[in-house]
C-alpha cells in the first residue's frame, strides 16, 4: 500500500465530516423552519408553513422581511462603496515603500481585527457626535469600516503584483489618464472589484454589533432581528429567517462567480 | 512631413529615480531613421526611452518631437510610442481589438479604425489572427501584433525595448524582418534600445553606445565596429584582446617580443586592441604562441594563446593540428582588425 492510498480513507473521511458538518445546520434550520413543534418522543416534527406564511404575508414575520431589505440596501451599497473606495486606496498603499506601507496597512488592518464590540463602542461615540446615530446613514458608514479595511487588504495584495507596464504602454499609444483607467485598468480590475464587492456584502450581510451599537435599535436588519428572535424563543421565525439570512449570501456568492466568468478571468 | 528631425534631444538628463542617472545627452534622429542605443545591463537604456516618452521623470534639457517641445508634455501628448521588452497585450481585447486601441481613444471614425486595423494585420502578416485573444497566441505572434499595434498608431518616433530580448532565437529573424518591413512602411524615427551588438548592427543605420553614463560615441555600425573611438568603447564592441605597450620613433608598436609596424600619428605609451578573429593562425610564421587552452563553438574554435608574457584569444574556423592545449601555434596579425589608442585614452 502506498502512502497516497493510505490517504485517501481518511481523507474522505474529512471531507464527509466537513460536509456534514456544513450541511446538518442548514438541514435542522430548514426542518425547525417548516414545523410547528417537534418534542420527544415524537420521530418526526410536526410540519406547518406557518411562519413562511407569516413571513410572506407580512403579518408576525412582517419584521423580517422589512429587515431582509434593509440587509439588502446596507449590504449592496457596502459592497460597492467599499469595492469604489477600497480599489485608489489599495493602489496607493502598494505604492508606498517602508514605513509608511506598514503603516498604511496596519490603519487597514485594524478594524478588520478589532473586536466587532470595540470598535462599534468607538465609533458608537463619534456617530452620536456627528449626529449619525440610529440612522441608515450612520449604519452604512458603520458598516463601511470594516468592509474598507478587509477590501483594502485585498486590493493591497491585488497590486503588490500588478504590472502597470501596461498602463504605461497604454499612454504612450494615446490614452489619457481616464481613458487608461476606463479601458485597461478596469477592464483587468473587474474580477477583483467584484470579488471586494462581495467580501463587503458578506461583511455588512451579518454584521450584528455595529448596527446595534450605532443603529440603535432604529435600523432593523435581518440579523439583528434573527437574534432578537432567538432570545424570545420564536424558533420557527428564528429558522425562517436564518434561511433567509444564508440564501441571499449564496446567491450573491453564485452571482459573483458567474460574473467573474463573464468578466474573463483578466490576469493582472 | 516637417523639416525638423522626428526626434531631438537637447542636453537632456536621464535619472535613475531619485539618483542622477546618464551625462546630458544631445543627438537628433531623422524620419525614417533606426538608432540603436547598446550598453551594459543597468547602463540606463530603458531609462533613456522611458524620459523620451515621458514615463520617468527627467532632469535638464529637452526633448524635441518633430520640433515641437515634448519635455513636460504626458507620455499621451508626445507622438513617440514605447514598446516594453516583453509584449504586453491588453488581455481583455482581441488582436482587433488591441490594434484598434490607439485609433479608438484618438476617436477616429470607425471605417477609418477598421480599414487601418485590416491594412496594418495584413501588412504584420497576423491577418488570420483578427479574432484571437493575446492568451492563445505564441511569443512570435504577440510580438508582431504588438509591433502591429504600436504602428497602427503612427507615431513620429516608435521607442522599442529590447525588441528581439524574448524571442527564442529562431523567432528572432521573423520579428527582426517584421520590425523592418513595417517601419520601412511609414518610416518613423526608430530608437532602440540593446545589448546585442549584432542585432543593433542588423537593425539600425546608427549605433550609440552608452558606457559609464554617458554617450561614449554614436555612429554608423560600420565605423563603430571597425573604429571605436576609445579603449572602453573597443572592448565593449568585441576588441577584447588588449596588448599594452609603446610606439617607438619609428612608428613601431612593441609589446613583449611583438613589434608591429602600424600607421600611427602618435608615440608613447599605447594600448593595443584587436579581435580574436584578428588572429590569424597561420601554418608558419615568425610569431609563435603557445595554447593555453581550447573551447570550441559551433564552425569556430577558440584559442587562449600565450606569447612571452603576453596573453591573448584567437578565433579561428580551421584549427591546425597543433592547436590543441600545450601546442605550439604560428600566427599572424591581421593590420586591418587592429586599434591603437595613447595610453592615456
Amino acid at each position: 500500500m502506498t502512502l497516497g492510498s493510505a490517504r485517501t480513507p481518511l481523507r474522505s473521511l474529512l471531507l464527509t465530516g466537513l460536509g456534514i458538518l456544513a450541511v446538518a445546520p442548514l438541514l435542522l434550520l430548514l426542518i425547525t423552519s417548516i414545523s410547528r413543534s417537534w418534542f420527544w418522543p415524537a420521530l418526526l416534527p410536526v410540519p406547518s408553513a406557518d411562519s413562511w406564511a407569516a413571513l410572506i404575508a407580512g403579518t408576525s414575520g412582517g419584521r423580517l422581511s422589512g429587515a431582509a431589505l434593509n440587509s439588502l440596501a446596507l449590504a449592496l451599497a457596502t459592497g460597492l462603496l467599499a469595492s469604489a473606495l477600497s480599489l485608489p486606496l489599495g493602489r496607493a498603499l502598494a505604492g508606498l515603500r517602508g514605513w509608511r506601507r506598514s503603516l498604511g496597512a496596519g490603519a487597514a488592518f485594524l478594524p478588520v481585527a478589532a473586536p466587532p464590540i470595540a470598535l462599534g463602542i468607538g465609533l458608537q461615540f463619534t456617530f452620536l457626535t456627528l449626529g449619525l446615530g440610529g440612522s441608515f446613514m450612520g449604519v452604512l458608514l458603520a458598516h463601511l469600516v470594516p468592509a474598507l479595511g478587509y477590501a483594502t487588504l485585498y486590493f493591497l495584495g491585488v497590486f503588490a503584483v500588478y504590472d502597470d507596464r501596461l498602463e504605461d504602454e497604454a499612454r504612450t499609444l494615446g490614452a489619457s489618464p481616464t481613458q487608461v483607467f476606463r479601458r485597461v485598468t478596469l477592464p483587468r480590475l473587474g474580477r477583483p472589484l467584484l470579488e471586494a464587492a462581495l467580501l463587503g456584502f458578506l461583511v455588512s450581510w451579518a454584521q450584528v454589533p455595529l448596527t446595534i451599537l450605532v443603529g440603535q435599535g432604529l435600523v432593523p436588519t435581518l440579523a439583528v432581528e434573527v437574534l432578537g428572535l432567538v432570545q424570545s424563543g420564536q424558533d420557527a421565525l428564528a429558522a425562517t429567517g436564518s434561511l433567509l439570512l444564508i440564501i441571499p449570501a449564496i446567491f450573491m456568492l453564485m452571482a459573483a462567480a458567474l460574473a467573474i466568468r463573464r468578466v474573463e478571468a483578466v490576469p493582472v | 512631413m516637417t523639416r525638423h528631425p522626428a526626434l531631438r534631444l537637447d542636453g537632456l538628463e536621464v535619472r535613475f529615480g531619485d539618483r542622477p542617472g546618464l551625462a546630458p545627452l544631445s543627438f537628433a534622429v531623422k524620419r525614417g531613421e533606426r538608432l540603436a542605443v547598446v550598453g551594459t545591463s543597468g547602463a540606463g537604456k530603458s531609462s533613456l526611452l522611458r524620459t523620451i516618452a515621458g514615463l520617468q521623470p527627467h532632469g535638464a534639457g529637452s526633448v524635441f518631437i518633430e520640433g515641437r517641445d515634448c519635455t513636460d508634455l504626458p507620455p499621451e501628448g508626445r507622438g513617440s510610442v514605447y514598446l516594453h521588452q516583453t509584449p504586453l497585450l491588453f488581455p481583455h481585447l482581441n488582436v482587433s481589438g488591441n490594434v484598434a486601441f490607439p485609433l479608438r481613444v484618438r476617436k477616429l471614425p470607425r471605417a477609418v479604425i477598421q480599414r487601418r486595423v485590416r491594412d496594418v494585420l495584413h501588412a504584420l502578416g497576423v491577418a488570420d489572427l483578427a479574432a484571437r485573444t493575446p492568451a492563445s497566441l505564441s511569443g512570435g505572434q504577440r510580438h508582431r501584433v504588438a509591433l502591429a499595434r504600436a504602428i497602427a498608431a503612427q507615431p513620429p518616433v516608435l521607442l522599442l525595448d529590447e525588441p528581439l530580448a524574448s524571442l527564442d532565437p529562431p523567432l528572432r529573424a521573423e520579428a527582426r524582418d517584421a520590425i523592418l518591413n513595417a517601419t520601412n512602411d511609414y518610416a518613423p524615427a526608430v530608437i532602440l534600445v540593446t545589448h546585442d551588438l549584432a542585432e543593433a548592427g542588423w537593425l539600425a543605420d546608427r549605433i550609440g553606445v552608452i558606457l559609464d553614463g554617458r554617450l561614449a560615441q554614436l555612429t554608423s555600425p560600420d565605423i563603430l565596429f571597425t573604429r571605436p573611438v576609445s579603449p572602453a568603447v573597443a572592448s565593449f564592441v568585441g576588441f577584447s584582446n588588449r596588448l599594452d605597450g609603446i610606439i617607438d620613433d619609428g612608428g613601431i608598436f612593441r609589446a613583449g617580443p611583438l613589434a608591429l609596424p602600424l600607421p600611427t600619428n602618435f608615440n608613447g605609451p599605447a594600448v593595443l586592441l584587436f579581435r580574436p578573429e584578428a588572429v590569424r593562425v597561420t601554418g608558419e610564421g615568425s610569431l609563435q604562441a603557445r595554447v593555453l587552452d581550447v573551447h570550441f563553438a559551433p564552425g569556430t574554435v577558440r584559442l587562449h594563446l600565450r606569447l612571452n608574457e603576453l596573453e591573448f584569444q584567437a578565433e579561428c574556423t580551421l584549427p591546425s593540428s597543433r592547436a590543441i592545449s600545450g601546442g605550439i601555434v604560428a600566427f599572424e596579425l591581421d593590420p586591418q582588425h587592429l586599434v591603437l589608442f595613447p595610453a592615456s585614452t
